[in-house]
């Protein structure tokens, strides 16, 4: 076999998307079922994100079991699976301000800020336009924070995998915990209370030793929770219960919804986009860095984009533009861009260490580790000279993310545009709907009803932790993480000899030490808002 | 007497045509769960992953590869034992599950589930990144005593005994790291975290390259891509690493779906161009298939012999 260099494996990556197995040919050019599922999973997004009360989570627990039992447990499989849930991933982030600028009414929690000046333009008969703008933007972002991805998520890993000995790979899961805890959430009193329950819940029947531990002799627990049940169940099964009780309490708003006729010119133009570039490039930047820290979420990265444009945006504006939270276009660009470009930023920390950020994220790391034959992590980015199979996998992945950015920039928007139906669907009909699908479907992928309880059990927790306002975010991921701790704090403890204080020996892995009590200590310390 | 041993093996075809009859009716009443107690991603994963695939081609079968990993393989032991025993629930294991781990852990017996068959032995080697110099154990064992710290990583609890073992006699205490599977083990080196590490076969590939030696072979007999490399008696150790992966079922399972999954996977193991052969050829020196009585010796042998090891290391 010939030597393989950078440039071979990132053409396999592309190769092996577009090369995949064929799903149908059209007009003589044969189409993948990658490419295919790509389209899917970021229609399917634009649906659900356009939808009040669903949303790309819910989407992505739904179809992740169904789409594992289709295409199977072999690494053929990845590419395809992967590809879908990036395609929903993608596709909420654009469709949650569809009923935002429509209907006042965001689609997902990070298009809030959107209704300020979507609305208001929609009103006025901009609507064409605004959703226009907002489109351009998100895309734009989007892309943007992808590309930071690609070029950053190699390179860190690799310095990881060159500076970093087990001690300071311990200290920083550490660290990334600590941070999740601290700034995810209401206070980090609750993010640690979170992420506590999270690690106790894993380390229920795993570890080295020849008992189940924590198990009470009960057969049900010695074999550990299973992942699919326990995430699902505090994210989604335990939204949907917060969400029943809320419509329980507030009768519905059923008033007629109030649609202005479009009005004038719709177009976008080579001058609009001149004026809202700028704000674009700002948030894309904005929400890039916030969406590479582990647990700050996209509704952050749009306050902050909102807020740093209105602030810029009053210096400079025009006496006859309108303000901020008016129907300002650049109001809606400095959103849309913000909340879009976390999403490839994101994916830095679950590519290069294996620690996801988001809920997203979380699920990437559930389909890997369930299909098999991909561990994110620093391990993936060996540029050995024979095939490493999993590097062709993050290439794939990251061609599956310019692809659904080309298909998002072609056809999201036409696609988009005619989504104003949805927020009339009631939620009262669609939320059963929803816990049914999403029961249904971690059945298939479990295939016991023991599983069923745990998820039920575990949505349970998630409402009273979302009762308390209390995030189920640090939850997650300390389930997801815990046994990698668990691990890697085990071999970096034999591989020191032993000893003791392997977390304070080096001055790498105590200052990653340092900094995990410091950010607690800090957040402890100020008042603080919700940010999720 | 004669005639007595004469009955018995005309009875004996009989049953064996019988079951073999029952063998090829057999269909599974529903999908198979197949229980991998490996970690995912690496060697011997992708070789349960290859054969659930085969198996699904050429009978027509539904598999569902599920991993239960930890504990020596024992968590794997415990989810496959109390499966329903109709052939709907397999688990693929190493031989060393149901020995070394079942007397280290004080808990249960090679009967507890009912051996299907065996697809490969390893090649258990002790292996490192070639860049460090060493060509042999010997080599790491004279740094060692220079001063140098060696970390070893191991995948199961009974190489750690072994690693254990070898400093032991040689007067050396290596730092021994247990991770889950091979790969592990692989990644480690790569990422520099240890310094040596057994490889059951896998390694054969960056071995051929250059990019990994192996130091010496843990088997009782020379490494088949690395016939120079020493044994560990060599070394003084008098114990050695002879594994090989099987799949089993619950216990007492249903002998027709017994027989016919042991033929099943004995033949996609061993089909001339098939994936799942063409990687035992690879990784793990080629398919190896014992069945019946002869694997329940063998199985019931190395339980028997896991105290030894076990003493040995514990002093």
């Amino acid at each position: 076999m010939t030597d393989l260099g950078t440039l071979d494996y990132i053409w396999l990556g592309i190769l092996a998307v577009f090369q995949g197995p064929e799903a149908f040919s059209l007009l003589g050019v044969s189409v993948s079922i990658t490419v295919m599922m790509v389209a899917f999973g970021l229609i399917l997004g634009i649906i659900v994100g356009a939808t009040p009360g669903l949303g790309g989570v819910i989407a992505m627990a739904i179809s992740l079991p169904i789409l594992i039992s289709i295409f199977g447990f072999n690494s053929d499989a990845l590419l395809p699976v992967l590809g879908f849930l990036i395609g929903v991933m993608k596709g909420s982030t654009v469709g949650g301000a569809v009923p935002a600028i429509l209907f006042n009414t965001p689609g997902t929690p990070d298009a809030y800020m959107t209704t300020l000046d979507g609305y208001p333009m929609a009103k006025s008969g901009k609507a064409r336009k605004a959703l226009k703008i907002s489109h351009f933007s998100s895309v734009t972002g989007d892309t943007f924070s992808d590309i930071v991805l690609i070029v950053c998520a190699p390179f860190l890993a690799i310095l990881v995998e060159t500076y970093l000995d087990l001690p300071e790979k311990t200290a920083l899961l550490i660290l990334s915990l600590s941070f999740i805890a601290a700034v995810v959430g209401g206070s980090a009193a609750k993010g640690l209370l979170s992420c506590g329950l999270g690690l106790l819940a894993v380390y229920i029947g795993t570890g080295e030793d020849f008992y189940p531990r924590l198990s009470f002799g009960s057969a049900a627990l010695s074999d550990g929770i299973p992942i699919t049940a326990a995430v699902i169940g505090v994210l989604v099964i335990g939204a949907i219960f917060t969400e029943l009780e809320n419509l329980w309490h507030q009768k519905r708003h059923t008033g007629a919804i109030e649609v202005a006729k479009d009005e004038g010119d719709q177009r976008l133009h080579w001058a609009d986009i001149r004026q809202i570039f700028p704000h674009i490039g700002r948030s894309a930047i904005i929400g890039t860095i916030i969406g590479a820290l582990p647990g700050v979420g996209s509704t952050l990265a749009a306050t902050i984009g909102y807020a740093t444009g209105k602030r810029i945006y009053a210096k400079k504006k025009k006496p006859e533009d309108p303000e901020f939270g008016q129907g300002a276009p650049e109001g809606i660009a400095a959103t849309e861009a913000a909340n879009s470009s976390v999403s490839g930023a994101n994916l830095i920390p679950v590519l290069s260490l294996g620690i996801p950020g988001n809920t997203a994220a979380v699920f990437l790391i559930l389909a890997a580790e369930s299909i098999g034959g991909f561990n994110p992590g620093p391990a993936v980015f060996k540029f050995s000279s024979d095939l490493n199979p999993e590097l062709v996998i993050a290439f794939g992945l990251f061609t599956t993310m310019i692809l659904a950015n080309l298909l998002n920039w072609t056809v999201g928007g036409v696609f988009m545009r005619s989504l104003g139906a949805l927020v009339r669907i009631p939620k009262q009909y669609l939320l059963p709907v929803v816990l049914l699908l999403t029961l249904a479907s971690l059945y298939v992928q479990e295939t016991s009803m023991s599983a069923i309880w745990f998820a039920f059990g575990f949505g349970i927790l998630g409402y009273f932790m979302m009762r308390f306002a209390i995030s189920p975010l640090p939850f997650v991921i300390g389930f997801v993480l815990g046994g990698r701790i668990e691990d890697t704090a085990r071999q970096a403890f034999s591989a020191t000899g032993g000893d003791p204080w392997f977390l304070l020996k080096s001055p790498i892995a105590a200052a990653f030490i340092l900094c995990a009590f410091a950010v607690i200590f800090l957040s402890l310390r100020k008042p603080k808002v919700d940010i999720t | 007497m004669k005639k007595l041993l004469k009955s018995a093996v005309v009875a004996a075809t009989i049953l064996g045509t019988s079951t073999a009859a029952f063998a090829e009716d057999w269909t599974p009443p529903g999908p198979i769960k197949m229980i991998i107690a490996f970690a995912a991603g690496g060697g011997a994963d992708t070789q349960a992953r290859l054969i659930a695939e085969e198996l699904e081609a050429a009978q027509g079968w539904k598999v569902i590869p599920e991993q239960v990993t930890g504990k020596g393989g024992l968590n794997a032991v415990n989810a496959v034992k109390d499966a329903p025993a109709d052939g709907t629930t397999i688990a693929m294991i190493v031989t060393s599950s149901l020995g070394y781990s079942m007397v280290a852990s004080k808990t249960g017996s090679p009967q507890d589930v009912t051996l299907i068959t065996t697809t490969a032995g390893t090649q258990m080697g002790i292996v490192a990144l070639a860049d460090k110099g060493w060509k042999t154990l010997g080599d790491v064992i004279e740094a060692a005593k220079g001063g140098q710290e060696i970390r070893f990583g191991v995948m199961t609890p009974a190489l750690a005994d072994i690693a254990y073992v070898i400093g032991k006699e040689n007067g050396v205490d290596f730092n021994i790291i247990s991770v889950k599977g091979g790969k592990a083990v692989t990644n480690g080196l790569n990422a520099g975290d240890m310094d040596i590490g057994f490889g059951a076969g896998v390694q054969a590939k960056a071995v051929a390259a250059g990019d990994m030696v192996e130091l010496a072979s843990a088997r009782s007999e020379p490494l088949k891509n690395s016939p120079d490399a020493p044994l560990l008696s060599d070394y003084g150790v008098d114990f050695v690493s002879e594994l090989a992966f099987l799949f089993v079922g619950p216990k007492d399972m249903d002998p027709a779906a017994r027989a016919a999954i042991a033929s099943a996977i004995a033949e996609v193991a061993t089909k001339e161009g098939g994936k799942a052969n063409a990687f035992l050829m690879k990784g793990f020196g080629g398919a190896m298939i014992l069945t019946g009585e002869e694997l329940e010796a063998t199985v019931q042998d190395a339980y028997d012999s896991s105290g030894a090891l076990i003493a040995a290391a514990a002093d």
